[in-house]
Order: C-alpha cells, then structure tokens, then sequence
C-alpha cells in the first residue's frame, strides 16, 4: 500500500466528485462538457494511480494505455458534443 | 466459425470505410456490408449451436494480455437480431435517404452503429466494452441528430451528455474492478470476483452507468424526445438495438461476472424500477400525441418488463425453472427489437406518405397503407403481449415465476401494462381506420413497406411459433 | 518526504483547479482554468512515470480540447450556450433549486466516500502484477520496446482500432451537421512570422514522436495531435490553407487508420494468423506502418474536429445545403 498511490487515488475520487457535480448542476451546456472531462480526468487519476508501483518498479503499462485511449475518446466525444451545441440557437432556453 | 466473430466486427467496418470512398456507390456498398454481416451472423449462430461457446483471443495473446471475444447462445441470438433488423431498417433508409448528400452523411454512421453493436455484444473484455460503448453512444447521437432539425439536435445532444455520464461511471467502475483483481477479462474476472467494497461498488457504478444508457425509469428522460425526432430508420435501430446493447450489458454483469455478488435487494430494486417504467412509460404512450412518441414511451415500457425479470432469476434456484424463465426474458427482448423497429419503420412511411405522424388525424391510412397499417397491427400484437407473439411466450414465463416465487406484484404490474398497451394500440388502430367508406383499393405492398411487414411478422408470428429453440440455444452458454 | 511536500502541492492544485473550473460562473474562465488543469494534470503524468500520457494530456487533453472550448466561446460578449447566466424560471424555484444542490453535493459526496473505500480496500490487498508481468515477458515478441505501445498497437490493437473508429464517427457526425466555424482574421507580422517558423518545427515533432514511440515515450496520438496542433496553428493565423488535403484525398487520410489496421489484420487473418496477430519478425514495421497511417488519420480528424467541418474550400457544402431540405421533410 503506497502512500503516494492512496493520496493520487483518493484525488482522483474527489475530482470524480467534483465533475458529477458540475455536470449535473449546471446549466450552461458548455459547462456541463468541461464538468464530464473533469469526471473523466478524475477516473484518469485512479487509473495512474493504480498503475503507479512506486519509484523503483516500472509502472504498469496497461492503464497507460488505457488513459491514453480514454483521452482520445474524450476529444472526440467532446468535439461533437460542441459541434451539437453550436447548432442550437443562443435564444433558446435549455433545460 | 472463429473467423465469423471477426467477420461481425470487420465487414460492417470495412463497409463504413467504402462508403465513405466511394460516394457514388454508398447504397450498394452499404447493403452489400449489410448482406455479408447478415451472414456472417447466421454462421455463428450456426456454430454456437453446433459446437457451444465459441471464444477468440485477438492477436493470439492470451486472456488478460489480450482481449478476448466471446459468442455464447445470448450473444449469438442478439447477434442475428440486430442483423435482421439492421438489414431491414437498412432496405428501408435505402428509399428515405434518397439524396446524394443524405446518403453520404448517413451511410457510414450507420455501418459504424452496426460495428460498435457487433463489438459490444462479442467483447469479453471490460475496457473493450468501454470503447464500443463510446462507439455506440457517438454513432447512435450523430445519426439522431441528421436531418438538422432543431428538436433533434437539442434530443441528440442531451442523450450525448447523458451517455458521456453514463460511460465515465462506467469506466469508474472498470478501474475499480482493475484495482481490485488485476485483470479485465471477463471470464477470468467471473472466477476470482467475492463480495466485498471492490465488487459491490464497481457493480454499483457499472449499473449506473449502464441504466442511464438503457433508459430504465427514472433516468429514462432523454429517450422519448430522442427517438421521436430522429429520421425513421435511425428511431428503430435506436429502440430495438442500442438500448437493448446496455440492457445486455447490464444482464450479462449481473447473471455472469457477479453472479456470486448480487444479492435479491438489489435485484429487487431493479425489478421496482422496471415496474415503475412499465406503469409509467405505458401510460405516457396512452397519452401520446403523436406516432414517433408513442412508439418511444412504449420502448420504455418494455424496458422495463425485461428488468422485471431480475428478482424472478434471482429468487428462483438454479434449474429448469430458472431457464424457463431466462429463455422468457431473451424472448421477450427478441420480441421487442423486431416489433419496435418494424412500428418505427411503419410510422416512417406513414410520415413520409401523409406528411405527418398525428394519431388523431390518420384518418383513413388503412385504407391508403393497407400494408403498413397490418405491420402496425402486427407489431402492436407482439407489444402487448397477444399469442402466438413471442411477447406471449416472454410474458408467461414472467408470469409463471412471479407465481412460482411468490411475487405477485411483478404479476399485477404485468397485467396493468399489457392493459395499456393493449388500450394505446387500439387507440391508434381505431385512428387509422376511418368510418367513411372508401373506394376500393388494390393491395399492393411497395418496396419501401416490406421491411416493417417483415420485421412485425418476425415479431409477431415467427418468434412466437418457432421459438423453441431459443431456449436450447440459452442452454449452450451455461 | 520532500517528495511528499511536492505530491501534496500538486495534488491541492489538481484538486482546487477542478473546484475553480467548476464553480466559476464564467464561461470564458471556466474554459481557461480547465485548461490550467489539464496542464497540471500533465504534471501529475510525469510525476507518476507516466510520460506517454503526460504528452498526451499536454498535447490532446489540456491543448486540443482547450482549444475546441475556447473557440466555442469565441466572440460572444454573452455566454454562448443558453442558460449560463439563467434566472429561475418560476416562483419558488429557489427553494427547489437549493434542496436540488445539496442533493446533488450530498450524491457526488457519497459517491467519492464509496470509490474511496473500495479503493482503500483494493490497495489493501496483495498487489495484482499478472498483466504488468505478461507485459514484460511479452514485449520482445512484440516489436517494440515501449511497453505502452506495445499495449496499444499489438496486445490490445483491437481496442485502438475501434478508438480510431471513434474519431473517425466524431467526425462524420460534425461534417453531418454542416456547420464550419467562421475563420480568424489574417495575422499580424509577428505572428505570421512565428507561424511561419512554428509549423515546420510542430510536423518535424510530429515526426519525431512517430519514430521515437517505438522505444521511448511518443507514438502514434501524440505525433498526430502535434500534427494537428500545426494546423490549428495555420488556422489561427488566419490562413486559408490549414495543411489539409482536399477533396477525395481527404476522405482517404481519414480513412486511412481504420483501412490500415484493419488492411493489416485481414491480411494476418488470411494468412492464418490470428486477427491482428503479428509476425513477432515483422511486428515493429507493421506496427510502425499502422502508426504512420494513424498519425495521419488523427491529425486530420483532430484538425478537422477543431475546423467543426469540412473546409470552406470545397464544394460540397453548398451542395449539401440545398439538399438538406429533403432530409428534414420528415
């Protein structure tokens, strides 16, 4: 049990928080996009956390890899999610 | 009959990638991808059946290394349905989209819904599942939102949002699992998996994630104007596919992977969900003004019956009767898909003949859309639940294990809502026959009205009288 | 313990920039502060070994995704998306809206509190090091050295491959909507001068990072979004010409990653391999192969993502606006 992996893992758990939060509370759409990357990157942090061995053993490579595809995944899905947005009239009311 | 799991995943993708090359030959690729899947499907429910589960290690690495593909009876099953439907819906888009430009944006979208689809339903391993999830999810809104109407947009981008919530507690959830036992694999995963923090949590937040995307009451908001104000084609492989991919997802976690960690409160939890969206979704379609809402609220109503299913599986003790009752459930799920896509395909048409989906002004439609109108009829028979549907078989055996069990308000829950359905069905039947009379027509079926016929018949008659084997081939995953 | 301090500072930071971001009601420093984040979150990538993630975070997580936010509040006096600044609608909705918050904070408060305590208990038990060392024990058959690429492009390629048929419907889905954001304005003389110096300099990178992925921390997403950054760079300045290729040849360079992957495994499947089951032999060429064609794809889709569609140089745009009608009838 390492003290660094505990103290990453728990932060993460509270950005995890804090994004939930945002994207439920807000009412501006594009807030609510920011508050989902902020989700994402707090389950990012566990996931490093977790891969992180201490610094005389080599990471573990596999959550590595799989941050480096949830990054990806969160561009695109962030990039339509704008597109979408974009579309909708500034008048309008959301709900 | 290995090569078939790769032939799902690989000919849709392949047929995403030529039309999107070819520009001018998108329909052609398309149904011809649509022809090969379709095939491809049938061989592998032909060797699941033959020779039982079947498993494929990607890259020859071993379980955990790599990931792994799995096909058992449930999976296989799902597998051909989506390809009926898929290849259906896709006769019909061929006639709706019939613009150069229509064609070029929704073709490849829809090859990729199908791909994410096969590889969700395929995938044994928990990341994969995350990433086909995000497939399915982005393909699904995008083709939602063509047509660039308003309504649709603003449907389109709040099922992004809360499918973006959705897949992030589920990737919570993955992470938690990874912590806890090192691995990813699903079956390696089913073996090592103990109640404790670890596992009740990650199954917590995992079925969270997975109901938000299933749409089961109450996070089911985002469904009704989600489908109503997608193209047609798009509401019916929405309805009768993507949701039922988390639905699988969510059955296949709770009845595999934990199975020694659920507990009947929880199931119990989602069986009062699933009443709750059976009583309210039916009454809201009662309600409905138009076709397309109709249609949606009713999706989920029947959502719901498949989650009523869960206390009975776990109440019941491992044996016939607990097959009895899972094979209702895959029924009742298989059911669904074809009579929901078959009504979405059948209202597109009358969308597209009368300019408007109006229950109260289709006067007269079944005398115009004689055909249309019987696929109607047909797929509302299997939605409520009427013999020799495939619902009626579901329904039973929901039936026979509330009794059996001793839960009767699953029984009473089920009655109120055929109920419903029964009333919102006729409702719209009785709309579209007109009391005054009309000259004669000759009944011709056009091209375009095939796929609902068919897709309502499979629902209404063929599952129903040949659904026998769909219990045997359960039996080949246990 | 110094090392403690500094753990501790990072993660106060992390943790104060996601309340910051999240709390202000600004939507132009909302976008700024995320971006502050993503940075320092970068920072936390090196700090746990992470580099190939720190590169990607900087490049894609904090760079490309700040830069399609902030071009989404780009020019508004007022906030852009409806309801940043919404007054209540109805009478009595703040009682409402106070109980709802603190639902809401007592929810996302809970759920930190049971990841939190499943995760203590998960890091409590014996560590798991099957995978890490099945990684290890794998990596010379795998072609490369960089065991997070090895990961990505041999033991788990199907999961890139279906990652890349991600962007690839992002994209699809933002051409389907039609709607290409206005230019910038032409740069001035320092600016352009610096672009002129900055965007050789980016593709050398992106290049770099390509070959170097395979023994040191880079690859594929990072060459591609560095790749993708020059043309956002092109853009910015107000050039017309942002490094894309036109017309049919665009299709094919976003096709290209999806076709090549998949073009590589059939061919395996075909000679009796397994789906994507390299030659140990000529596994790093392969690799390489698929790389380069991903780079390529990523950089155009990430490029065209941040464009929000098909470049105005093309004709089919107009086309599809005439035509639009018809798919909206029903």
């Amino acid at each position: 049990m390492l003290t660094t992996q505990i103290l990453y893992a728990l932060a993460g758990c509270v950005v995890v928080a804090l994004g939930l939060r945002g994207a439920l509370l807000h009412a501006s759409l594009l807030q609510r996009i920011v508050a989902i990357n902020v989700m994402g990157a707090g389950v990012f942090l566990l996931l490093i956390a977790v891969a992180y061995r201490g610094p005389g053993l080599p990471p573990d490579p596999l959550p590595h890899a799989l941050v480096l595809t949830g990054i990806v995944v969160a561009v695109s899905a962030t990039a339509l999610a704008l597109a979408l947005a974009r579309r909708l009239p500034a008048e309008q009311d959301d709900d | 009959m290995t090569d078939a799991m790769i032939g799902l995943v690989a000919l849709p993708l392949t047929g995403a990638l030529a039309t999107l090359l070819l520009p001018r030959w998108t329909t052609a690729a398309a149904i011809g991808a649509g022809l090969a899947t379709t095939v491809a499907a049938a061989l592998l429910l032909f060797g699941v059946a033959t020779q039982g589960t079947l498993h494929y290690q990607i890259g020859g690495w071993s379980a955990g290394l790599g990931i792994a593909l799995r096909a058992d009876g449930l999976s296989a099953l799902l597998l051909m349905m989506t390809a009926l439907v898929a290849l259906a819906a896709s006769v019909y888009a061929s006639s709706y989209f019939n613009t150069a430009s229509g064609r070029a944006r929704f073709w490849p979208l829809w090859l990729l819904l199908w791909t994410a689809l096969n590889a969700l339903l395929l995938s044994g391993d928990l990341f994969n599942l995350y990433v086909t999830l995000e497939l399915l999810g982005l393909s699904a809104v995008a083709l939602a939102s063509l047509g660039g109407k308003r309504a649709a947009v603003a449907a389109a981008l709040r099922y992004l949002l809360v499918g973006l919530l959705g897949s992030m507690l589920f990737l919570a959830g993955v992470s938690l699992l990874y912590a806890g036992y090192g691995t990813l694999d699903l079956a390696a995963l089913a073996r090592v998996v103990a109640p404790g923090p670890v596992a009740w949590t990650a199954l917590a937040m995992m079925t969270a994630g997975l109901l938000l995307k299933t749409a089961l009451f109450p996070l089911h908001f985002w469904l009704p104007p989600a489908h109503a104000s997608a193209p047609a084609p798009v509401s019916a492989v929405l309805s009768a596919l993507v949701v039922k991919a988390a639905f699988y997802l969510v059955l296949r976690l709770w009845l595999d992977v934990f199975a020694s960690v659920v507990t009947p409160a929880a199931a119990n939890l989602l069986g009062l969900l699933g009443a709750g969206a059976v009583l309210w979704g039916s009454w809201r379609a009662l309600q409905a003004e138009r076709l397309k809402l109709l249609a949606a609220w009713s999706t989920v109503a029947q959502l719901g019956y498949l989650f009523l299913f869960f206390p009975l599986l776990l109440a019941l003790p491992p044996g016939p009767a607990r097959e009895l009752a899972a094979g209702g459930l895959v029924m009742l799920a298989l059911t669904h898909g074809f009579a929901k896509a078959g009504l979405f395909l059948a209202i597109g048409i009358i969308q597209q003949r009368c300019g408007h989906d109006t229950i109260r002004d289709l006067d007269g439609t079944a005398q115009r859309l004689p055909a249309t109108t019987f696929a109607i009829a047909l797929a509302g028979v299997a939605l409520i639940g009427l013999p020799p549907s495939g619902a009626f078989l579901g329904k039973w055996q929901l039936l026979a294990g509330a009794v059996a069990t001793g839960q009767w308000v699953w029984l009473v829950v089920t009655a109120i809502g055929s109920l419903l359905a029964a009333a919102y069905i006729f409702r719209v039947l009785g709309h579209a026959f007109s009391h005054r009379p009309y000259p004669n027509q000759q009944v011709a079926v056009a091209r375009e009205e095939w796929p609902a016929l068919l897709l309502a018949a499979m629902a209404a008659l063929v599952l129903g009288l040949a659904g026998a084997p769909v219990w045997g081939l359960l039996e080949v995953g246990t | 313990m110094s090392l403690l301090v500094f753990d501790g500072l990072l993660l106060f930071s992390i943790v104060s920039l996601a309340w910051a971001t999240l709390t202000s009601s600004d939507e132009r420093l909302s976008v700024i502060l995320f971006m502050a984040f993503g940075l320092v979150l970068a920072v936390a990538w090196g700090r746990l070994l992470a580099p190939d993630v720190a590169l990607a975070e900087a490049a894609i997580g904090a760079g490309l995704t700040g830069a399609l936010l902030l071009a989404a509040v780009r020019g508004q006096p007022r906030p852009l998306l409806p309801g940043a600044t919404h007054a209540p609608r109805k009478q009595g909705a703040a009682g409402v809206t106070v109980v709802l918050r603190l639902a809401v904070t007592l929810l996302s408060a809970a759920l930190a509190g049971t990841l939190a305590w499943a995760l203590l208990h998960a890091f409590s038990s014996t560590p798991h090091d099957l995978l890490p060392r099945a990684i290890s024990e794998n990596l010379e058959a795998s072609g490369v050295s960089n065991p997070v690429t090895a990961v990505l492009l041999n033991f788990r390629a199907y999961d890139t491959l279906l990652e890349l048929a991600v962007l690839l419907t992002a994209v699809l889905g933002i051409f389907a909507l039609d709607q290409a954001t206005p230019g910038y304005q032409p740069a001035g003389p320092v600016f352009d001068g610096l672009v002129r110096w900055l965007v050789p300099v980016l593709i050398l990178m992106a290049g770099y990072l390509l070959w170097v992925g395979a023994h040191a921390p880079g690859g594929a997403f990072q060459a591609g979004a560095t790749l993708a950054a020059a043309g956002v760079v092109l853009r910015l300045a107000g050039r017309s010409r942002t490094g894309l290729p036109d017309g049919y040849m665009l299709r094919i360079v976003m096709a290209a990653g999806v076709g090549v992957f998949l073009l590589v495994g059939l061919t395996l499947l075909l000679l009796g391999r397994p789906f994507l089951g390299y030659p140990p032999a000529w596994a790093g060429s392969l690799i390489l192969l698929i790389e380069t064609a991903a780079m390529l794809s990523i950089a155009a889709t990430l490029l065209l993502a941040f464009l929000g569609g098909q470049p105005e140089s093309t004709g089919v745009k107009a086309a599809a606006n005439r035509q639009r009608e018809e798919i909206s009838r029903c």
